[in-house]
């Protein structure tokens, strides 16, 4: 009867902003981010990441309430870093690592052959 | 920019890891000689060498007969700072690493093996391929006539969970606003009565996916369901729509029953309903690893390998008999049972069960729709694009300390 609409769980509605950021006052170096329309695919994905980063001493993710459709991402640097150059530098290097995973795959499958029965022939399409 | 910058901060920080005065000197000299460089058992890369016991935790679960062991597979850069061991990411180590090889790929079925991730982005990865990708499925169902004992809801439902081939690319999103248009939904019929012939058989007594027809020219009674395509879908879809499966039953009649809807097919993602999802399934298991932690000879390797017929070879005979372990991937059925033999006070010392933490082994069953290869080069430019839409959003920020 409450349930949110299907929909509200990907589309950002207008005016809300993607992501926003909060400093932590209490702590230094440390900050939260919200970001809309996002969930435990990212979260946990870009907490992995900043674990990886030398100068980040605290990185969480949380999404606080399963029908609210947000994520928050809480770093603490030990000051080499601002959080969010933090979080910026490991989104990047997610990038790059996806785009490593595109090459290789499309290395390999073109060593296969395309696939069977070939790729989805026919004229360049819109994307998705 | 920001992009160059960031590689010039990874190569400085490499050469400070290395030299550190610790306890574990002579193995973070050695580490650093081979610095960023593979560990040998082909787990992450970390630029250092760790002590044996910490390198088995950190590369392996330890399949237990009763648990898990090791099973986390975060670590924080700084985790092991006091061996001189730097964990942290490094994007060349991570492209030396990391290797895709496809073992199976049957017309909607692929199997790849991927090397050098870690658990989030494959769990990514899967999570983005099952409710990420669009495909075009039944929404809404337009009843004329039902008096088959299926209630009209439930009709609705099966036929929803129909998959169609048709490439979700040649159409938009409708959202709840929209009227229907020839660019955003596809009109299919299925019109059935159950008849008993004059031989005495019964016609239609099963109504199968192969009975929807596609009209190409829209719906056929547009006043009640506000649909009017301005032309036909022909052109677009030049291969016709039909579903993938022409065989499955969507349900039983006797004679005098009749069944006549229309369906309104519409383009959306799993997220919002498992109709939508382009994959029977996808999922990945860790690269299992048998190992003998202590040669078994005579009598106990006979044992061993007589339970474990294919994955245990044996050699030789009488009290000098031992064994060698083949290819674990041909034996998947037989790891649960070295798991349970693990356990067994008389073989509990010689053989256990492990799964490599970095190595996957994915399976993509397509329903139809999408080819799994394109599938997953899908999800990961739907992945890129995420973390740009995030880099983004940051940008507003200033980049200064506080």
């Amino acid at each position: 009867m409450n349930a949110p609409d299907r929909q509200e769980k990907f589309v950002v509605p207008e005016g809300i902003k993607k992501v926003a950021f909060k400093p932590d006052t209490k702590v230094a170096n440390a900050g939260s981010f919200t970001s809309q329309r996002e969930d435990h695919t990212v979260g946990n994905l870009i907490r992995m990441q900043l674990h990886r980063d030398r100068n980040v001493v605290f990185a969480g993710y949380r999404i606080p309430h399963p029908l609210e459709y947000q994520m928050v991402v809480k770093v603490q640097t030990n000051g080499k870093k601002t959080p969010i150059q933090a979080v910026q530098h490991s989104l990047q290097d997610l990038g790059d690592e996806v785009n490593d995973i595109r090459a290789k795959f499309q290395e390999q499958l073109s060593q296969f052959g395309g696939g069977p029965g070939g790729g989805m022939g026919g004229p360049p399409l819109p994307p998705y | 920019m920001a992009r160059t910058k960031h590689k010039a901060r990874v190569a400085g920080g490499e050469g400070g890891a290395g030299p550190t005065a610790q306890p574990g000197a002579a193995g973070a000299a050695q580490g650093a000689a081979a610095a960023a460089g593979q560990a040998a058992d082909g787990g992450p890369s970390t630029s250092g060498r760790l002590p044996d016991n910490l390198e088995l935790a950190r590369t392996r679960v330890v399949c237990g007969p009763d648990m898990n062991l090791h099973t986390t597979s975060t670590i924080a850069a700084t985790q092991w700072a006091s061996l001189g061991v730097d964990a942290s990411f490094d994007l060349d180590s991570f492209r030396r690493g990391f290797n895709i090889d496809i073992t199976r790929y049957e017309g909607d079925d692929m199997e790849f093996e991927m090397k050098g991730v870690s658990c989030a982005l494959a769990n990514s990865l899967r999570r983005i391929m099952i409710s990420e990708a669009p495909t075009m499925a039944i929404e809404h169902v337009f009843i004329v006539n039902n008096t088959s004992v299926i209630q009209d809801e439930v009709l609705a439902h099966r036929l929803g969970l129909i998959p169609l081939k048709v490439d979700p690319r040649l159409f938009q999103y409708k959202s709840k606003e929209e009227s229907p248009s020839e660019h955003n939904t596809i009109v299919l019929k299925l019109k059935v009565e159950c008849r008993r012939l004059p031989n005495g058989s019964m016609e239609n007594e099963c109504v199968y996916s192969r009975d929807l027809q596609w009209l190409p020219l829209g719906s056929e009674m547009p006043d009640e369901t506000s649909c009017r395509f301005a032309s036909s879908q022909e052109a677009l879809v030049p291969g016709g729509v039909r579903p993938v499966h022409d065989d499955i039953l969507i349900a039983k009649m006797r004679p005098g029953q009749v069944i006549e809807l229309e369906c309104h097919c519409i383009k959306g993602v799993g997220d919002e309903h498992a109709k939508w999802s382009p994959v029977a399934t996808t999922w990945y298991r860790l690269m299992p690893e048998v190992v003998l932690l202590q040669q078994p000879h005579g009598d106990v390797a006979r044992a061993l390998a007589e339970q474990l017929p294919g994955l245990l070879a044996l050699q030789g005979t009488g009290d000098a008999a031992t064994v060698t372990v083949g290819d674990v991937r041909k034996h998947d059925k037989l790891l649960e049972k070295v798991r349970r033999l693990s356990g067994e006070e008389q073989y509990k010392q010689y053989i256990q069960l492990r799964k490599i933490k970095d190595h996957f082994i994915f399976t993509i069953e397509s329903t139809g729709a999408w080819r799994p290869h394109e599938l997953f080069n899908y999800a990961v430019s739907v992945m890129m694009s995420k973390c740009d839409k995030v880099l983004e959003g940051l940008q507003a920020f200033p980049q200064r300390s506080f």
